[in-house]
């Protein structure tokens, strides 16, 4: 099935820039989407920066597909870019039916860019393209009809420019262009648009120059009366610069404004300055008053002033929102994940040489002749080993992506589904900020967003169902994310009607999975669920329905080396627990010998060790266990389970414990052999995945030693009813 | 330039043999441009010398469990761990401790899989004559080559690392 990191990629290098670069654009769509659905949720003002910012980022990556030349995106982006454009001016409403529509559109880009550089399953997402394109066409303004440009359309475009160019970078534009546009593009009333206002323009009375109210584009025009409308002060700053530094000033001051009310506009002011100086008058509306502003600001040779508006008066604003300034304000760089892989295994090679250098310089120790000089070497190795060790923890840092970016995408499936489902679900999300691997934190969307399918489809009851049961209407799912030491613990939990034990083993007596006088513990009976092909609600829904089960969650969370484990209350609710490796690429092992041959044990499973006399062994239905402080914990033997000779009988022997959540195995070896850092290599060749071997490592020896999977050795101990 | 020249490679030696052969520009039904040889048991097998990637001198194997017989293990090439065929027990030619001249021939098919495959030595590159279909349904041999004057068999190295099928 999946291999671990075997999706498929786009293959040339223009196709990957394009993939990552479009990426990145939906990574901030889907931000922006999620705290509007926020917003426009719980009813209050949207603010205007998210569907502006919408737009900004369905502009770039319009451009960027067509620039890479992907139609089928580009086309999508375009009608997707009017929708908002009509948004964000105001001329249509945002109401469910238009975040639907964003969010879908949002989904197929994601699925295009999956396919990207496999043309056969591209083709097969026209259909569902264009009919969501056409989709997209009805919601947007009512332009002239047809998508074809007409004629007249022509100076439109020229504004769509000017507004574009404005808010791609803030750039001003002369005044006269935008006058002309403006004049030519009148745009005529729209079904849903707010009626045009009865009483005199309230733009007239500002005190504001006419020259300057007519260069202002549509957008910032329908920014401008909303403010008004709002109560908001609306003042004039200008301020003089030089013109070859005037970037940095505006953006200063650009900044400073926008976190105490709304750049409406900027644009080259008129007036008295000097040849090598350029004036800008920034039109802000804002809660506060222009001498409080002002005083905030402290910036030399700005002056502002009110020009209208705030018939609440001044007063700080509650809550100061930031616009985009001029310049990028975060100063990241984009990485190719493989570039980071790359980077990482050449720091485990640095890892491997330092292995080298700490067994050599011990050999030397040994021997008296040597021994002086190997001091010296030692302490040489300590400061090598802590600085290898520092440059292997940035670089691991680097790799890590908080788990925000998954939960969003997750949240917005719930939104959808709660109104497919007709349920009343409330989603709580904790501990977002909670930080994995890229990779990992990829891979396991898919998992999630199962289970979290499975609890409003099958576990959250209807809302009268619930209301019977004297719960209230309103169901509740929880994901909650932390860290635990080495690994990331996520909980996604509800308070539905439960796992039903009795239907769960009835159906895994009907497939024949237990024998009907078989005797299974209340554990081992919600282990049931793992089974392939169980589902205790028999009817196929088209949320969950789709042939995968929680079978393949646990598949895809053993390929990561993380585990599952499930929990449930009749009535109460169901939690699903998943317990993952912050990362897979460099990883402390214990290394143990077995059957004459050497292991690794990754460090993160092992919760101790123990030298196990063998008599204190004892046997429980055909099983070893050991009493481990009161509880019984199950043993294999490692030399038995890959087939390899066991210890001479009676001899002494070690326990490694593995534990991952809740589920522990004793794993008894003949010897144990210490710690070490390890890079996991996959095993290449015919034959790569063997269950119980994770990889291999390099340890400075001339040959691999095999890692052991820690989380597929509790798998085979715990689950036995998996596939096999 | 003096006698005490030293020889030139058999390697070479065989290119130009082969090169100065009109029948050697013309061939039709081959599928490789040239073969590397090598010995298994006493006789020459082949491989298409666009699916070799290096040959390295035998070095220690880390058996793997769970792995059918033939699959001798893994070992690290720069980074990577690669498993390793014993192309004499995976043809059904038996097992034979290996000798000093024994090399490991990685190889990869074209889905770029990689596999080490353990021979008894290697011979030489040459170009591949005419290929006759050859071999039997249980060997993973796909046709002979006629190469100076003895066949030598293309080992189908898809079939040899296709384990669902054959074993």
């Amino acid at each position: 099935v999946t291999a671990r990191g075997g999706r498929r990629r786009a293959s040339g290098k223009a196709e990957r820039e394009f993939v990552g670069e479009a990426d990145e654009i939906l990574e901030r769509m889907r931000g922006h989407l999620a705290d509007l659905a926020e917003r426009s949720s719980d009813g209050g003002e949207v603010p205007p920066e998210l569907v502006n910012g919408l737009f900004r980022a369905a502009h770039s990556l319009k451009g960027l597909a067509g620039l890479f030349g992907f139609e089928p995106i580009f086309a999508l982006a375009h009608r997707l870019e009017d929708l908002l454009d009509a948004l964000r001016l105001g001329r249509s409403a945002l109401d469910a039916e238009a975040l639907d529509r964003i969010e879908r559109a949002v989904g197929l880009f994601a699925e295009l860019l999956s396919r990207v550089g496999d043309a056969a399953a591209l083709a097969a997402l026209e259909a569902p393209v264009a009919a969501l394109a056409a989709e997209l066409a009805r919601h947007g303004p009512a332009r002239g009809g047809a998508e074809a440009p007409a004629p007249g359309a022509a100076p439109r475009g020229h504004e769509a420019a000017a507004q574009r160019g404005e808010a791609e970078r803030g750039a001003c534009l002369p005044a006269t262009r935008r006058q002309a546009a403006r004049e030519a593009a009148a745009p005529g009333p729209v079904p849903g648009a707010p009626p045009p206002p009865a009483r005199p323009d309230p733009l007239a009375e500002l005190g504001l120059d006419r020259s300057l109210l007519a260069a202002l584009t549509e957008y910032e025009e329908h920014r401008l009366r909303e403010s008004l409308a709002r109560d908001r002060n609306v003042l004039l700053a200008e301020a003089t610069f030089e013109i070859l530094s005037f970037e940095e000033g505006l953006a200063e001051l650009t900044q400073g404004l926008a976190g105490m009310g709304e750049v409406l506009s900027t644009l080259p002011a008129p007036g008295e300055c000097a040849e090598s100086q350029i004036r800008f008058s920034l039109l802000v509306a804002s809660e506060r008053s222009a001498e409080e502003i002002a005083a905030a600001l402290e910036l030399p040779g700005v002056s502002i002033r009110r020009v209208g508006g705030g018939a609440r008066g001044g007063g700080p604003s509650p809550e100061a929102r930031g616009v985009e300034s001029l310049q990028s304000p975060s100063e990241t760089v984009r990485v190719d994940i493989r570039k980071l892989d790359e980077l990482m295994n050449l720091v485990g090679e640095l890892v491997i040489q330092r292995e080298a250098l700490a067994a050599f310089t011990a050999r030397l120790a040994a021997e008296p002749a040597t021994a002086r000089s190997a001091s010296e070497l030692g302490r040489i190795q300590k400061d090598l080993e802590r600085r290898v060790r520092e440059l292997q923890e940035a670089v691991l840092e680097v790799r890590m992506v908080p788990l925000r970016q998954v939960f969003e995408r997750v949240a917005r499936v719930v939104r959808r589904l709660r109104s497919e489902l007709g349920k009343e679900v409330r989603l709580e999300i904790l501990g977002a900020d909670t930080e994995l691997d890229k990779l990992i934190a990829e891979e396991l969307a898919d998992p999630l967003m199962h289970i979290v399918r499975n609890a409003l489809d099958h576990a959250i009851e209807s809302p009268d169902e619930r209301r019977a049961g004297g719960k209230p209407a309103e169901g509740l799912v929880r994901i909650e994310a932390s860290q635990r030491g080495n690994h990331v613990v996520i909980a996604v939990s509800d308070d539905g009607r439960g796992i039903d034990r009795a239907a769960l083993r009835a159906r895994a007596e009907s497939l024949g999975l237990v024998r009907p006088d078989e005797a299974l513990g209340e554990r081992e009976t919600l282990d049931l669920v793992f089974a392939p092909g169980l589902s205790t609600r028999s009817e196929v829904s088209g949320t969950s329905g789709r042939g995968v089960g929680m079978d393949v969650v646990r598949t895809n969370v053993t390929l990561l080396g993380g585990i599952v484990a499930v929990d449930s209350v009749p009535n109460r609710g169901t939690a699903v627990t998943l317990t993952l490796p912050i990362t897979l690429a460099i990883l402390q092992v214990i290394l143990v010998e077995a059957g004459g041959r050497r292991f690794a044990v990754p460090l993160a499973a092992v919760q101790e060790t123990l030298l196990v006399d063998p008599c204190e062994i004892q046997r429980s239905e055909g099983r070893e266990i050991l009493d481990l402080r009161g509880a019984a914990l199950p043993l294999r033997r490692l030399a038995a389970e890959l087939g390899l000779a066991p210890a001479p009988p009676g001899a002494k022997l070690f326990a490694v414990v593995l534990r991952m959540g809740d589920a522990r195995l004793g794993l008894l070896v003949d010897r144990l052999e210490g710690q070490q850092d390890a890079v996991i290599k996959p095993i290449e060749g015919p034959i790569p995945a063997v269950r119980a071997i994770a990889g291999a490592a390099e340890l400075g020896g001339p040959q691999p030693v095999l890692v052991l999977d820690a989380s597929g050795l509790l798998a085979e101990a715990h689950g036995r009813r998996e596939a096999a | 330039m003096s006698a005490a020249r030293p020889a030139a490679p058999r390697a070479w030696v065989d290119l130009a043999r082969h090169a100065a052969r009109p029948e050697a520009r013309d061939q039709g039904l081959v599928h490789a441009q040239r073969l590397l040889v090598f010995e298994l048991d006493g006789a020459p097998y082949a491989l298409p010398i666009e699916r070799v990637r290096e040959i390295v001198r035998r070095r220690p194997i880390t058996p793997v469990p769970r792995l059918p017989a033939e699959v001798l293990g893994v070992i690290s090439l720069r980074g990577r761990v690669i498993e390793v065929i014993d192309l004499r027990r995976r043809l059904g030619l038996g097992a034979r401790d290996p000798a000093p001249r024994s090399r490991i021939v990685v190889a990869h098919d074209g889905e770029g899989r990689v596999v080490g495959l353990l021979v008894d030595s290697v011979e030489a590159v040459v170009p591949a004559g005419e290929v006759a279909p050859g071999g039997g349904p249980a060997v993973a041999v796909e046709g002979l080559s006629r190469v100076g004057g003895r066949f030598v068999s293309i080992v189908d190295l898809d079939r040899v690392m296709d384990f669902d099928a054959a074993g």
